[in-house]
C-alpha cells in the first residue's frame, strides 16, 4: 500500500503546477484579447451607465420634445414657417452636461422630421453674419442682393428649457429623478404657447468596495 | 520509507508564487505633472483616477486649467459610472485580494473635492449652472456619512450653489442658509450680485490615508497643523481678511464607518483565524508524528501538519489590507471671497498667514488680473503653492 502522504503529495503537486501556469496565464492582464468596439444604438442603454444624464435620454426627450412641438397650432397651422430661437437650457440638476446638446437634437429633428414648418435662427453665428453682411456693404465681397437691406430675421419664438433634478443617497442607493421641461415663448407677447416635459427617474446601487 | 518533503515545499511555493500577481509600475520622478500623465498613460488602469485628480490640482496651481478640465472630466465620468458589476470591486471584496485591487475613485471628501474644482473652472468658463451642478454633486458625494450630523456639510458648495442660483436669476437663499448653518464660527458674507471677481483660495497640506489594525485592515486619516491658517487679499485700495470656510480634513475624518470596513474586518478575523488553526494543526500533527513509533500513526500526524500548512498558507494569501492610496495634494482648507471690480487692468495679492496673522511672505502670490467686463465673472484660483505672478 502507498503511503497516505505520498498519496496526498501526488495530486497536491499537480495542483501546485497547474496553479502556477494558470496564475502566470492571466495575472496582471484584462481582457487579454481586447474588447471589440460595440456598436450602440443612442437609445439603448450601454454596458458602461451611471444615473445620470445619457444619450438614451437626450434621445427619448429630444424625440418626445420635436414630436410635440409640431401638433401645436401655432406651427401646424401657419401660413409661412414661424421663426425659432433657441436659448441656453438652465441645468439646475446635480450633473454637468453639455445642455446644447437637447436643444441641437430638437433642431435637428425637426428640421430633419418637418422640414419648412420652422425656421430655425443661427443666432448664435451673428458676429460672422454682421461681419460678412459689412463686407457686402463695404463692397469687399459679391452680394447676391442689396446689401443694405435688412434681412436679419426677428424672432417669433424662443426654444428654451430647464432640467430640474432630485437626488437621494442611502444606504440602499442612490436615486435621480430628472425633469426635463422645454416650452416655447412668443416674442411679442412673451406668453408660453407650447411646453412639454420628461422625467426620467435612475436608481443604482455602487459595489460594496465604495460603500 | 523515505518522507517525501521536497515536493510538497516546491508545491507550496509554486501555488503562493501562481497566486501572484505582478503590476505595472512607473518610475515616479516627484513632479505631479511628469509623473501623472505618464501613470495615466502606462500605469496600472485602477489608479488612473487618483493620477487624474492629483494631475489636475497641480494643473490648476499652475494655472494650466485646459490640463485640469481635461483630467477632472475624464475623472467625473469614471465617478458617475461605478454602478453595477465591477470586477476590481469584486477583487477587493475577495479574501485573497487587497482593497486596493478596485478602480480608485476615491474616498467621498476627494470625490467632492474633485467636483468642487470642476465647478470652478466652469465657473470660470462662464457655464454657471454646470458649476452649480458641480458643487450640488460635492455635497451629494459626502451625504452618506455614518453620522448624519456629518452628512453634506461642506460650507463653501452650498454657498457657492446659492450665490450661482442668484447670479442666474433664481433665489439662492435656501443654499445660503445652509451654508450658514454649516459654517462653524464664521460668519458668511451675503450675497453681492455686483461682486464679479470670484477668489476661490486653498491652503495647507490636505489629510493623508494610512492603515492600522493587526493587518492593515483599518482606514485611518492622519491629518497635519497647518502653517497657514488664513489668507488677506489686496486689490487697489482694498484690504480682505478670508477665514477658511471649509477644512478638507475634517471632512476627510468625519465620515464614520464604511461598508468596506465590515468585509475587511471579515478578512481580518479569517486570516487570523487560519493562522491560529494553522499553527495548532501543524505542531500537533509534527508532535504526534515524532511521538509515535506506529506507521500510520505517523501518516495521521503528518497529515494534520500538511493541512495546517495549508491553512497557513490560505491565511498568508488572506489580504485585509485597506486602501490608503491617497490624492496627496489636497489642501487643508478651502476659502473664497467675490468683490466688484471695474474694467481694466488690476494687481492682486494674496498673503497667506500663520495662526499669528503674519504674513508668510515667501507664499505671497501675485495675480495680474484684465476685468474685460464688469458683468462678466473673473474667476480666480490662487493656492499657497500655486505659481507666481499668473495672468488671468
Amino acid at each position: 500500500m502507498k503511503p497516505l502522504f505520498a498519496k496526498i503529495c501526488v495530486p497536491l503537486c499537480g495542483v501546485a503546477v497547474a496553479a502556477f501556469f494558470a496564475g502566470c496565464a492571466s495575472s496582471g492582464v484584462k481582457n487579454p484579447s481586447g474588447v471589440p468596439v460595440t456598436h450602440m444604438n443612442a437609445d439603448e442603454q450601454g454596458f458602461v451607465a451611471g444615473t445620470g444624464v445619457e444619450s438614451q435620454d437626450l434621445v427619448h426627450v429630444a424625440d418626445k420634445m420635436a414630436r410635440s412641438i409640431l401638433d401645436i397650432p401655432q406651427i401646424a397651422n401657419a401660413s409661412t414657417a414661424p421663426t425659432v430661437v433657441l436659448q441656453p437650457v438652465d441645468n439646475q440638476t446635480r450633473f454637468p452636461i453639455n445642455k446644447d446638446i437637447f436643444l441641437t437634437r430638437i433642431r435637428a429633428q425637426l428640421n430633419s422630421k418637418a422640414r419648412g414648418k420652422v425656421m430655425f435662427l443661427a443666432r448664435n453665428q451673428m458676429e460672422a453674419l454682421e461681419k460678412e453682411r459689412n463686407l457686402k456693404r463695404e463692397g469687399a465681397v459679391t452680394a447676391s442682393a442689396n446689401p443694405m437691406v435688412q434681412e436679419f430675421k426677428g424672432a417669433d419664438y424662443f426654444l428654451t428649457g430647464s432640467l430640474q433634478g432630485i437626488s437621494t443617497r442611502t444606504a440602499a442607493g442612490t436615486s435621480d429623478y430628472i425633469l426635463y421641461d422645454f416650452h416655447l415663448i412668443d416674442a411679442r407677447t412673451s406668453g408660453i404657447v407650447w411646453e412639454d416635459s420628461a422625467e426620467i427617474k435612475k436608481q443604482g446601487l455602487e459595489d460594496a468596495a465604495y460603500r | 520509507m523515505k518522507t517525501p518533503w521536497q515536493p510538497t515545499l516546491l508545491a507550496m511555493l509554486l501555488i503562493v508564487a501562481g497566486c501572484a500577481t505582478p503590476t505595472s509600475q512607473v518610475a515616479l520622478t516627484g513632479n505631479v505633472l511628469v509623473d501623472g500623465p505618464n501613470a495615466i498613460a502606462n500605469g496600472p488602469p485602477r489608479d488612473r483616477v487618483l493620477w487624474q485628480y492629483r494631475t489636475a490640482a497641480a494643473a490648476m496651481r499652475q494655472g494650466n486649467f485646459g490640463l485640469a478640465r481635461q483630467q477632472l472630466d475624464d475623472a467625473i465620468r469614471t465617478l458617475g459610472g461605478i454602478y453595477g458589476n465591477d470586477p476590481g470591486a469584486r477583487k477587493a471584496r475577495s479574501y485573497f485580494h487587497g482593497e486596493d485591487k478596485k478602480t480608485f475613485i476615491g474616498e467621498p471628501y476627494e470625490r467632492s473635492m474633485a467636483y468642487i474644482y470642476r465647478g470652478i473652472i466652469y465657473w470660470m468658463d462662464g457655464e454657471r449652472d454646470n458649476a452649480r451642478a458641480c458643487f450640488r454633486s460635492a455635497e451629494f458625494e459626502d451625504s452618506d456619512a455614518e453620522n448624519r450630523e456629518y452628512a453634506g456639510d461642506w460650507v463653501l458648495p452650498d454657498y457657492l450653489d446659492g450665490l450661482a442660483t442668484a447670479k442666474l436669476g433664481g433665489d439662492g437663499m435656501d443654499a445660503f442658509k445652509r451654508a450658514q448653518s454649516l459654517a462653524r464660527g464664521v460668519k458668511l458674507p451675503p450675497y453681492n450680485l455686483k461682486a464679479n471677481t470670484l477668489v476661490f483660495l486653498e491652503f495647507g497640506p490636505g489629510p493623508a490615508k494610512f492603515a492600522g489594525g493587526q493587518y492593515g485592515e483599518e482606514l485611518h486619516i492622519r491629518t497635519v497643523p497647518s502653517p497657514v491658517t488664513s489668507a488677506r487679499i489686496g486689490v487697489d485700495s482694498l484690504r480682505i481678511p478670508v477665514a477658511p470656510t471649509d477644512d478638507v480634513s475634517f471632512q476627510a475624518s468625519t465620515r464614520g464607518g464604511r461598508v468596506m470596513d465590515h468585509i475587511l474586518g471579515n478578512k481580518a478575523v479569517f486570516k487570523s483565524t487560519t493562522d491560529t488553526i494553522g499553527n495548532v494543526a501543524l505542531i500537533g500533527g509534527i508532535a504526534t508524528a515524532a511521538a509515535s513509533r506506529d506507521q500510520t500513526t505517523q501518516e495521521i500526524g503528518l497529515g494534520i501538519a500538511l493541512a495546517g500548512l495549508v491553512s497557513k498558507v490560505v491565511s498568508a494569501a488572506t489580504t485585509p489590507a485597506a486602501d490608503t492610496r491617497t490624492w496627496d495634494n489636497l489642501p487643508h482648507y478651502l476659502s473664497f471671497a467675490c468683490f466688484p471690480l471695474p474694467a481694466g487692468p488690476h494687481v492682486l495679492t494674496v498673503e497667506f498667514l500663520d495662526p499669528s496673522g503674519r504674513a508668510l511672505a515667501n507664499l505671497t502670490k501675485t495675480i495680474n488680473l484684465n476685468i474685460t467686463a464688469a458683468d462678466r465673472d473673473k474667476v480666480v484660483f490662487v493656492s499657497d503653492s500655486s505659481a507666481t505672478p499668473q495672468t488671468l
